[in-house]
């Protein structure tokens, strides 16, 4: 199989090169030498321009190739490049000149094929000199490109290409034919030559550095034009080389550009502190916009803040003070000034118009500097800029200046950017860090809320005598309502409702282990005060000592009409007689599961019964329903609960319960929610089918 | 929002529940009340005439001590409740169990 070996283009092209101007240099001698002895050599001087566009194409190649191998080098590599090729050209021009006033008189200063040989070098190494600065400048001229440039560009080479040609055409003469395509060629490279925009991101120092350079290159391409030009003088007997529009554009292309380089970095000097500057800025403003990543602080953008106010105005001292959570001042970046002086150029700062204007409450900080002379021996202005989250001032950054009126609008204005950035990047680390707690936190409401409803019952039991329906809302806490049915035979029900004291998790908890309670003693069929004794008792082993439960037990007994009751400190049950048309609220005493973890409870303990007819009502609620406030702070309390019964009493269980908590949504305004749970349990008594 | 002043008079010590005991804060007054205890106080009085609300969890703070007061001989009275907060003691039969007064001068009688 055969295998292309990896060729190498920039060795390569460089062989061939060197082969080239050997095989020139050979052709060339070789017809002198005929020439000297009259011999008749019929070597034609096509050859020795073919073999000179070759040697130019590939001189071309292999520093395209090598410009583009060091694509990353900057902007002074490559002037220094092109320098240093200029400088080697000059010198080697320089050494022949030296030889040959060394030689003097001498026959050997006179010998033509010689003095053929010197020019072929020097030929040779102007092409080096001139093909690699022309390379270079096209990386400079295409540094930020478009485009229309490259488009320029690629013109401007093939011209070149087609002056190479040229010599086929007038043979290296000055005709106006020749004028004209060198005209040409150098008003195309004026026009690229205006594409300097790489020096403004020089430094200073390296401005300095290009211009040395630059000096280099406009000198030795100088005196190297001077040495082409006398050769071509002198140079009757030879063929002339160097006369070449090719070489010429390419001369008058590398000396404007490098003259506008020259002139222009030049002139750019005295301003390039200013283009730094703005860069500085421009980084410190990406660095500040950047949020904190996770392991840093808020210190650390507060650092870069600091550094980048100091050196946006060239302040002379400056401090930051930073209120913590207590409201304590402290002050922290302190930088260029002692602790005693600061505090003694702090408290007349203070004292002084308008920095004493600075109110710490005030909503109105925000993006607000103080601006002011100074009446200190050493300092003369400062400058304060509140650092604002959330219209909440928390701290303040001091700036002084020993200079009068040291801040100008430009300073002031990129400041008030840095700041504001800032704060940006700190606010959104404090609400970074506060969504992962209330993640957390979430998520551990969700789980509370989970076990929470799954204690509700989904069914509620009754038979047709009486409808009931239950409706349990929590807050956006999780709450401890609580309410549950068991059917006990021979038509009798047991029914609970529960307040469970606290909230959250533990409150889901406890209300789990009432519901444990109901569910062991219920099965014991036991009367409402019996059930109140034995759950308190129980549950008086497993309650945190400051948490309690508010219930209410009834026993329905559907076939004698009546119910049996007792209260555990739970909120008083409303009962609506059909026949009277109006509601009353059981009176019983009673005392909360929980308070009281000893024998003594049973005396606290009561019972009662009611009777019913059918039409009659029975509302179990939670206290969120009547402590629930609206906007001015009233609560919905027993009247109104009351009035909303009365209201609907012909509706069906259901729809009172709707009604009810239609009511009171209503009292509350929607824009309010109420912050408590609330639970409603409506049992309607019905005729009884015969 | 719940604001506890102390003031000590010769034999009693009164704290004063300005605005709503939830509970947020009903550490706070759980605090005050063992700091209290802890001080040696016999007597303490409780004056409610400018509390507003009080939550169960409230509630549970003064429920905590009943038994620790009774087993130590410290008397702790409550006066001053206006209406609702006096339903809320109440309804949940700490009425029973704490003495609550109208005014100052009942409190004092005790």
């Amino acid at each position: 199989m055969l295998k292309l070996p990896n060729l190498n283009i920039g060795k390569i092209s460089l062989l061939v090169a060197i082969m080239t101007w050997l095989a020139l240099l050979f052709v060339d001698i070789t017809r002198l030498f005929g020439k000297i002895n009259q011999l008749d050599s019929s070597i034609a001087p096509e050859i020795s321009y073919i073999l000179q566009i070759i040697f130019f194409i590939m001189v071309y190649l292999f520093f395209h190739h090598s410009i583009q191998k060091s694509e990353k080098s900057n902007f002074l590599d490559l002037i220094w490049r092109g320098a240093s090729t200029g400088l080697l050209a000059t010198v080697v021009s320089l050494l022949i000149s030296l030889f040959y006033y060394m030689l003097g008189d001498s026959r050997l200063a006179s010998d033509p094929i010689l003095k053929n040989v010197f020019y072929h070098i020097d030929f040779g190494f102007i092409t080096l000199f001139l093909v690699s600065c022309t390379l270079l400048w096209k990386h400079l001229i295409l540094y930020q490109k478009n485009k229309r440039i490259v488009n320029q560009w690629q013109g401007f080479e093939v011209g070149l290409l087609i002056s190479m040609f040229f010599v086929f055409f007038n043979q290296n003469s000055l005709d106006y034919s020749f004028l004209f395509g060198l005209g040409v060629l150098v008003i195309f490279g004026i026009s690229l030559s205006v594409n300097l925009k790489w020096i403004p991101y020089l430094t200073f120092k390296e401005k300095w550095k290009s211009i040395l350079y630059l000096v280099v290159i406009l000198i030795s391409s100088s005196y190297l034009f001077i040495q082409i030009l006398s050769y071509s003088s002198s140079l009757t007997p030879y063929l002339n080389l160097t006369d070449n529009l090719f070489l010429l554009a390419l001369f008058a292309f590398v000396f404007i550009y490098s003259l506008f380089s020259f002139l222009v970095t030049l002139f750019n000097l005295p301003t390039s502190s200013v283009f730094e500057q703005k860069l500085v800025e421009a980084i410190n403003f990406q660095r500040l916009s950047q949020s904190i990543k996770p392991g840093q602080n808020e210190n650390q953008v507060l650092d870069i803040l600091m550094d980048s106010c100091m050196s946006a105005a060239y302040v002379d001292a400056a401090w930051m003070e930073i209120l913590d959570v207590k409201g304590n001042r402290n002050v922290i970046h302190q930088r260029f000034i002692g602790n005693k002086e600061r505090k003694e150029l702090q408290k007349l700062i203070e004292e002084t118009k308008p920095f004493s204007d600075f109110i710490w409450d005030s909503k109105l900080n925000d993006s607000k500097t103080f601006i002011g002379k100074l009446t200190d021996f050493k300092y003369k202005s400062a400058m304060i800029i509140p650092l604002v989250i959330h219209k909440k001032t928390l701290g303040k950054i001091y700036l002084v200046k020993e200079v009068k009126d040291g801040f100008n609008k430009e300073m002031t204005n990129i400041i008030a950017t840095f700041v504001g950035q800032a704060c940006i990047s700190v606010e959104n680390y404090r609400l970074l860090n506060e969504a992962l707690k209330n993640e957390r936190y979430k998520e551990e409401l969700q789980i509370a809320q989970r076990v929470q409803r799954s204690l509700l019952p989904s069914k509620l039991h009754h038979d047709d005598s009486f409808q009931i329906h239950g409706f349990s809302e929590a807050a956006d806490e999780v709450g401890g309502d609580y309410y549950e049915t068991q059917a006990l035979g021979e038509g009798k029900y047991a029914i609970i409702i529960g307040d469970v004291s606290g909230k959250g998790t533990s409150a889901a908890f406890n209300m789990s282990q009432m519901k444990g309670v109901f569910h062991s003693l219920v099965q014991l069929n036991p009367s409402p005060s019996e059930f109140l004794i034995k759950a308190n008792s129980a549950l008086s082993h497993c309650l945190e000592r400051n948490h309690f439960i508010t219930t209410s037990y009834y026993v329905l007994d559907t076939v004698a009409q009546e119910i049996t009751y007792s209260r555990a400190g739970h909120c008083p049950t409303l009962f609506f007689k059909a026949k009277e048309n109006a509601s009353e609220y059981l009176s019983i005493d009673g005392m909360g599961l929980g308070v009281l973890r000893s024998k003594l409870y049973e005396k606290y303990v009561h019972q009662k019964v009611v009777s019913y007819e059918p039409g009659d009502i029975m509302i179990l609620f939670t206290d969120g329903i009547i402590e629930a406030k609206n906007q001015s702070g009233e609560e919905f309390g027993y009247e109104r609960l009351k009035k909303s019964v009365n209201g609907s009493h012909e509706l069906t269980a259901s729809q009172i319960q709707q009604k009810i908590i239609e009511d009171m949504y209503e009292f509350i305004g929607s824009s309010s929610l109420p912050d408590d749970d609330y639970s409603l349990l409506v049992i309607k008594f019905l005729q009884k089918p015969q | 929002m719940l604001k506890i002043e102390t003031t000590h008079d010769s034999n009693f010590t009164t704290l004063h529940l300005i605005g709503e005991v939830d509970a947020s804060n009903s550490i706070e007054l759980d605090e005050q009340i063992t700091g209290l205890v802890e001080s040696g106080a016999k007597k303490i009085l409780v004056d409610g005439t400018k509390l507003e609300y009080i939550s169960s969890a409230g509630l549970g703070v003064f429920m905590s001590y009943i038994e620790d007061f009774q087993e130590n001989e410290i008397s702790l009275v409550i006066y001053g409740l206006n209406e609702r907060v006096y339903q809320v003691f109440r309804i949940l039969g700490l009425d029973q169990l704490i003495k609550i007064k109208s005014d100052k001068e009942e409190a004092l009688r005790v």
